[in-house]
C-alpha cells in the first residue's frame, strides 16, 4: 500500500498527522504497536489503522520490523510526531532504510512524491530548507495540522519486536508548572538570579503584571529553581504573550527561540552587550536587583 | 580492552553567527567548539568506563578544521581519539554522518557501547544516536539520564515527556545521553597537558570505504531576523530609566 | 614529585611576552610549559592593534613573514579634536617600509595574531595549556619551585610569570601590591568590521597599507587618549583613560567612548560598519617608574605587563613589541645561566643589553609631560581654535597669525606664562 504512513506515541498527535496526510489527498495509514491504541485510532480518519503486533511493550522495539513494513508496502513517506519516541522510532527507521529524514521540521510539504521542508538550525539562528525524493522520514511536533475523523478498518500484522531491550520499570513524571503558552505576560528569570530566594523579587513583579514565571534552561533544569515545563527556548516552551520581561537572560538564541512571536519583548540585564538587546523593543541595562523592585513600585502606583 | 566510544561533533559557535541585512548567512567568521551536550557524552563516556571497565575513547566525523577539538576533547578524559577526517562532513546530513560513524565504529573494533548525545547544537536533529545502531544492529536507548551498570547490562533510565523509563539491556548497545545525565568538569592542568600525549587514530574516507551520498538536499539556507524596536533606556538614574519603561509599556497599551 | 610533574620551565600566560618566551626556550630545547587561562591564547587579550616587527624578528628571523597580521603601517597619524572640530596630521614614511625589508608595524588583531603565535610556539615544542588558570605560586626555602591550578601542582626550575598588567603572580610572589587607580589607566577598544575597499578609500591607502592614528583632545580633559588602527576588513577604534578622574568628571569611560565614536570627524570612519567585538582592559600608565623595584626572585621571573613594560608616549602606546623583547631577555638568561639564584640578575643584565630599559628610560619624561592635564583640554582647544582663525575667511581683515594666537590662548583661559613653563616642562621631559 503506497501512501502516507504516520505514527505518534500521542494520539492527539497521530491523529493531527492523520489530518495533514488527508489534506493532500494521499492515502494516509496509522501505526500503532497496541491493541488499546488501535481502537483509538480507527476513528480518526485514516484510510487504514496498522497495528503491528509483538511482544514488546516499548515501541522502540519494533524500529526494525517497521522498517521491514514499510518498504515491503513501498510506503512514499514516514511522519512521526516529533516527542522523544517519536524521533527515536523515525531514526531509526531512517538508519535501517538509509533514507533520508528531516527533524522537527517548522513547515512540509509533500507533493508529486517530494518533500519540501523548512526547519530550524543553529539554536533558531537560521532556516534550512530541504527537499527529499523517495521515500522518506520527517517529525513533526504537535498542534500543527487539524484532525479529521472517520472510521478505519484495524489490520493487524504480526511482527517480531526486538528483544535486547527490556522494560525494567516506569514512573509517572508529575508535572507541576503552569502552561505558559495560554499566558498574557511572562515574567523571566535566567542566570543572572543568584540565589532561589530571589525568585521572590520575580514573582512579586509577575503578581503586578497579572504575569506567569518563565525561565531558562539552566535555572530549571541545572538549579531546578522552577519546574522544567517553565523554561523557555527551542527545547522547552515557545511562547506568544502580549508581554514577555525578562531578567538576567542573557539572550542566546536558543532560548529567544521560545519568545520570537511575543508582542514586545522587554530586557533587563547589566550587561549592555547582553545580545538579548538586540532582541528586545525596550530595554533597561542595570542590575536588576536594583531595577526589577523599582519596578515593581512604580508599576503598582 | 573494550572501547567505549564517546562521539562528538565539532560545529560552528551560534553565537558567532552572523546574519547580514538580506537573510544570507555568515559562518566563515565562527569559531568551532565542541558541541555544548556533546561534552555529556564525553563525560558519560569517562563515568560509564570507570563503572563498567574498558576504555573511553572519542569519534568524531569532521573536516580539517576540526583540528583543535582533538586535544580539547581528550583533555576531558578520554584515553584515545578518532577522527574521521573527511571534507564531506560539511555536507554531511544525517544518513551521511551515521555510515561515517557507523564505519569508524566497525574499524575500531571491539566496543561495549557507544555514547551520543541528544542532538548536536547546529542541527539539534536527534538522529544520529538512533541511525548508528540500526546501520550496526546494535539496540539503542535514548534520552538517558542514569546509566548503571550490572555485569554485562546497561540499566539506563530514560526521560520522556511524562515518565521515567528504566530499561536494561545486554551490551554492546548505542545510547544517547541527555544533558542531565552528568555536569562535566572544566579539565584541569594535568589533564590538558595529559591530552596532547594521548593517541589520535585518523581515518580517511578511503579508509573507511564510505558512502558521502547525502538524501536530503539542501536548498535554502536563512537567517532568521527580527525586527524589534531596540529602544534602551540607558541614561540616567535608575528610577528615571524605570519610569521611562513604564510609560513605553503603558503607551503600547500592555499593562 | 615525579618526573611528569616537572619542567624546565612554567609560564603563565600566553600573551606576546609568553609566548615569545616560551618560543626561544623551546627552540633551545627546553621542557617548558605555557599556561593560560583562556580557551584559546588571545581571546580575551585586548590591545590597540599594533606590532613592531623588530621584536618578532629578535625572536627568529623571518618571523613576520610567517605571522598573521593585518596591514603594514605606512600612514603615522595625529587628531587633535575639540568639540566638533578636528586637525589631523599624516606622517607618510616610506623607509618605514622599504622594498625587501620587513615593514617598521603592522596593525593586529589579537585573537588571531596570539592564536599563531601560540600555535608557533607549540609547533617547535613548547607545551601550552589553555584553559587553565593558575592559582598560586609554590614556594619551598625561598625558593618559587612551581605553580597550583585547581587541584593540579607542577614544579619548574623557573616560574616566569607573563600574566599581564596587576599581575596576580607577582602578587602573589610578594614582589608588588595590588596596583592603585592612578597607575593604571582603563582601556576600551571596538573593532568595527567595514570592507577593505571602503577603508583604503577612507583613509586613502593601498591595499596592504594601513594608518595608525593617534587622537587627542577626544577625553573631555581627562587624562588620557584615543586610538585608530585599520585592519584588513575593520577598524579598530578605542581609548584609554584615567578612571578616577572619568568618575570625578560625572562620565563613564564607555560614555567618553561613544562620544568620541560620534565626533563628526571620526564617525565618517567608521559609519556603516559593524561592531564585532568590544572589550576593556588596564594600562599601566607609569612607563620607567611604574616598573616593580624588583622584577625577580630565586626561580621567577616577571615579563611583559606584568612587569610594567609599557610605554606611553601619547602619540603611541607600546607594550608588545616590550613583552616580546622582555620574553626573549628571559629566556636568554634561563640558557645561559646555571646557577639558580644568577637568573634573575642575569635577566636585568639581558634587559639592558637588549635595549629595553635604557629606552623605557629614555622616554620616562612623557610621564611628566603627559601630567600636565592641558594637554587633555586647553592645548587641543587652543590648537584647533588657530586652525579656525587661520581657515576662516569672512570678508573681514585678519588678525596677524600671533595676534590670534595670544587671543585663543588667552580665551582658553591659559596665561602666556603657563604656557611657557608647559612648553619647558615638554622639552625638558622628552
Ligand atoms: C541544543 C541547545 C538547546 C538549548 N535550549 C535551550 C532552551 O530551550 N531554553 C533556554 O533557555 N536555553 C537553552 N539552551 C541554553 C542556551 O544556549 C543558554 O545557555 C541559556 O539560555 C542561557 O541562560 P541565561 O540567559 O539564563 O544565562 P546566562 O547566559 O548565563 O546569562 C545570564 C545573564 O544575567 C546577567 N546578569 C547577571 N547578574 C545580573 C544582575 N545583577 N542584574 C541584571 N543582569 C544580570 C548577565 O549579564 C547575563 O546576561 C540550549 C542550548 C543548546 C546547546
Ligand atoms: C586599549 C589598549 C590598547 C593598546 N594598544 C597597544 C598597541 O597598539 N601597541 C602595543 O604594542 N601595545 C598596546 N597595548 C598594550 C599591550 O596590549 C600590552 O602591553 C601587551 O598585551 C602585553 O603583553 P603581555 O604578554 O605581557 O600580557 P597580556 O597580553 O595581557 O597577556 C597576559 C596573558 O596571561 C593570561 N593570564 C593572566 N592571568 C593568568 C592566570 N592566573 N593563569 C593563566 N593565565 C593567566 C591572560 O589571559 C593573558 O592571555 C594596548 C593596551 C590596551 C589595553
Ligand atoms: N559529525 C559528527 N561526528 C561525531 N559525532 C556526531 C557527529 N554528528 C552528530 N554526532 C553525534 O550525534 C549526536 C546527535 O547529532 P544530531 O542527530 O545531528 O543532532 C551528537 O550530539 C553527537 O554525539
Amino acid at each position: 500500500m503506497s501512501g502516507i504512513y504516520v505514527y505518534s506515541d500521542r494520539l492527539e498527535i497521530a491523529a493531527e498527522l492523520i489530518g495533514f496526510a488527508k489534506s493532500g489527498g494521499q492515502a494516509a495509514y496509522a501505526l500503532c504497536f497496541s491493541q488499546a491504541e488501535a481502537d483509538q485510532l480507527a476513528s480518526r480518519g485514516a484510510d487504514k489503522v496498522i497495528y503491528l503486533k509483538g511482544d514488546s511493550p516499548l515501541p522502540e522495539n519494533y524500529g526494525k520490523a517497521l522498517a521491514d513494513y514499510l518498504k515491503e508496502q513501498d510506503a512514499e513517506l514516514l511522519v512521526v510526531g516529533a516527542t522523544a519516541r517519536g524521533r527515536d522510532m523515525a531514526a531509526r527507521v531512517a538508519g535501517y532504510l538509509d533514507c533520508g529524514m528531516v527533524s522537527d521540521v517548522a513547515a512540509l510539504d509533500y507533493s508529486n512524491g517530494q518533500l519540501n521542508t523548512e526547519r530550524i538550525i543553529y539554536g533558531g539562528a537560521v532556516v534550512q530548507s530541504e527537499t527529499i525524493s523517495g521515500f522518506c522520514v520527517v517529525t513533526v511536533a504537535g498542534g500543527k495540522f487539524s484532525p479529521v475523523s472517520g472510521q478505519a478498518e484495524i489490520k493487524t500484522v504480526a511482527v517480531q519486536a526486538d528483544p535486547r531491550v527490556t522494560l525494567v520499570e516506569t514512573a509517572p513524571i508529575t508535572k507541576e508548572g503552569v502552561d505558559l503558552k495560554q499566558a498574557a505576560s511572562v515574567v523571566c528569570v535566567g542566570l543572572g538570579l543568584e540565589k532561589e530566594a530571589d525568585l521572590k523579587m520575580a514573582r512579586d513583579l509577575a503578581d503586578v503584571l497579572n504575569a506567569e514565571l518563565g525561565c531558562t534552561r539552566g535555572i530549571s533544569e541545572e538549579r531546578h529553581w522552577l519546574p522544567v515545563e517553565q523554561y523557555i527556548g527551542i527545547s522547552g516552551a515557545v511562547i506568544k504573550p502580549q508581554l514577555y520581561i525578562s531578567m538576567g537572560v542573557s539572550g542566546q538564541i536558543q532560548h529567544i527561540f521560545g519568545v520570537r512571536d511575543a508582542q514586545f519583548i522587554v530586557a533587563i540585564d547589566s550587561n549592555e552587550k547582553a545580545p538579548i538587546f538586540k532582541f528586545a523593543d525596550y530595554g533597561i541595562v542595570g542590575d536588576m536587583y536594583e531595577i526589577i523592585p523599582l519596578l515593581t513600585e512604580t508599576l503598582k502606583a | 580492552m573494550s572501547k567505549i566510544i564517546a562521539c562528538y561533533k565539532w560545529v560552528a559557535d551560534e553565537a558567532d553567527i552572523r546574519i547580514n541585512p538580506d537573510q544570507s548567512v555568515d559562518i566563515t567568521k565562527a569559531k568551532g567548539k565542541i558541541s555544548d551536550y556533546d561534552k555529556n557524552a564525553i563525560e558519560a563516556a569517562v563515568e560509564a568506563a570507570g563503572k563498567l571497565g574498558g576504555q573511553a575513547v572519542t569519534l568524531t566525523f569532521g573536516n580539517a578544521g576540526a583540528k583543535p577539538s582533538i586535544k580539547d576533547a581528550l583533555s576531558r578524559g578520554p584515553e584515545e581519539a578518532y577522527w574521521v577526517k573527511a571534507a564531506e562532513a560539511d555536507q554531511a546530513d544525517g544518513a551521511v554522518t551515521a555510515r561515517a560513524l557507523a564505519a569508524a565504529i566497525q574499524k575500531i573494533g571491539d566496543s561495549s557501547l557507544v555514547i551520543c548525545a541528544e542532538g548536536a547544537s547546529d542541527t539539534y536533529a536527534r538522529q544520529i544516536a538512533p541511525r548508528i545502531g540500526a546501520i550496526l544492529n546494535l539496540p539503542v536507548i535514548s534520552s538517558v539520564i542514569i546509566m548503571t551498570f550490572e555485569g554485562n547490562s546497561l540499566v539506563a533510565t530514560r526521560k520522556l515527556e511524562d515518565s521515567l523509563e528504566t530499561v536494561k539491556v545486554e551490551l554492546p548497545a548505542v545510547v544517547a545521553v541527555l544533558p542531565e545525565a552528568n555536569n562535566p568538569p572544566l579539565p584541569g592542568l594535568k589533564a590538558v597537558m595529559a591530552a596532547g600525549k594521548k593517541p589520535l587514530t585518523e581515518y580517511s574516507a578511503a579508509d573507511l570505504g564510505i558512502d558521502f551520498k547525502p538524501r536530503n538536499q539542501v536548498v535554502a539556507v536563512k537567517g532568521y531576523v527580527m525586527n524589534r524596536k531596540n529602544i534602551i533606556f540607558d541614561a540616567g538614574d535608575s528610577v528615571s530609566r524605570v519610569k521611562e519603561l513604564a510609560a513605553a509599556l503603558r503607551k503600547e497599551g500592555v499593562l | 614529585m615525579s618526573e611528569a610533574d616537572k619542567m624546565d620551565v612554567i609560564i603563565i600566560g600566553a600573551g606576546p611576552a609568553g609566548i615569545a618566551c616560551a618560543y626561544i626556550l623551546a627552540q633551545a630545547g627546553k621542557e617548558v610549559l605555557v599556561i593560560e587561562r583562556a580557551e584559546t591564547p588571545g581571546a580575551k587579550n585586548v590591545t590597540g592593534g599594533r606590532l613592531y616587527t623588530y621584536a618578532l624578528e629578535m625572536v627568529d628571523k623571518g618571523l613576520t613573514e610567517e605571522a598573521v597580521l593585518e596591514r603594514k603601517i605606512t600612514h603615522e597619524q595625529i587628531m587633535i579634536l575639540s568639540q566638533d572640530k578636528a586637525i589631523s596630521i599624516d606622517y607618510h614614511d616610506p623607509s618605514f617600509n622599504r622594498e625587501g625589508q620587513v615593514p617598521q608595524s603592522y596593525s593586529i588583531l589579537r585573537a588571531q595574531f596570539d592564536e599563531w603565535f601560540a600555535a608557533k610556539a607549540e609547533e617547535i615544542g613548547a607545551m601550552v595549556a589553555c584553559g587553565v588558570k593558575v592559582d598560586d605560586l609554590i614556594e619551598k626555602d625561598g625558593k618559587i619551585i612551581g605553580v597550583v591550578a585547581g587541584e593540579d601542582e607542577m614544579y619548574a626550575d623557573v616560574v616566569i610569570a607573563a600574566d599581564g598588567v596587576n599581575s596576580f603572580m607577582a602578587q602573589k610572589a610578594g614582589l608588588i601590591k595590588d596596583i592603585s587607580a592612578h597607575q593604571v589607566g582603563v582601556g576600551i577598544k571596538e573593532v568595527i568590521e567595514l570592507p577593505p575597499d571602503t577603508i583604503q578609500e577612507r583613509f586613502n591607502l593601498k591595499p596592504d597599507e594601513g594608518a595608525a592614528r593617534m587622537i587627542l583632545g577626544c577625553t573631555e580633559g581627562i587624562h588620557g587618549g584615543g586610538f585608530l588602527y585599520t585592519n584588513r576588513e575593520s577598524i579598530s577604534l578605542g581609548c584609554v583613560l584615567m578612571p578616577e578622574e572619568a568618575a570625578a568628571h560625572g562620565k563613564s569611560v564607555h560614555e567618553i567612548f561613544q562620544d568620541l565614536k560620534m565626533h563628526p570627524a571620526i564617525y565618517p570612519l567608521i559609519a556603516g560598519g559593524e561592531s564585532i567585538e568590544y572589550g576593556a582592559h588596564l594600562v599601566s600608565e607609569e612607563g620607567y617608574r611604574g616598573i616593580p623595584q624588583k622584577i625577580y626572585r630565586e626561580g621567577f621571573l616577571m615579563i611583559g605587563d606584568a612587569a610594567g613594560f609599557v610605554i606611553n608616549t601619547g602619540y603611541s602606546i607600546r607594550g608588545i613589541d616590550l613583552a616580546i623583547v622582555s620574553g626573549v631577555a628571559a629566556a636568554r638568561a634561563v640558557l645561559n645561566t646555571s646557577a639558580s639564584d644568577q637568573v634573575g640578575p642575569a635577566y636585568l643584565q639581558e634587559l639592558k643589553n637588549i635595549e629595553l630599559l635604557p629606552t623605557m628610560q629614555a622616554v620616562d619624561g612623557y610621564a611628566d609631560l603627559l601630567a600636565i592635564p592641558r594637554i587633555y583640554s586647553s592645548y587641543p582647544r587652543i590648537a584647533v581654535g588657530v586652525f579656525e582663525r587661520l581657515f576662516t575667511v569672512n570678508g573681514q581683515k585678519p588678525n596677524s597669525l600671533i595676534k590670534n594666537t595670544k587671543e585663543v590662548i588667552k580665551s582658553n583661559g591659559v596665561s602666556m606664562w603657563q604656557l611657557f613653563k608647559d612648553v619647558l616642562r615638554g622639552y625638558k621631559s622628552i
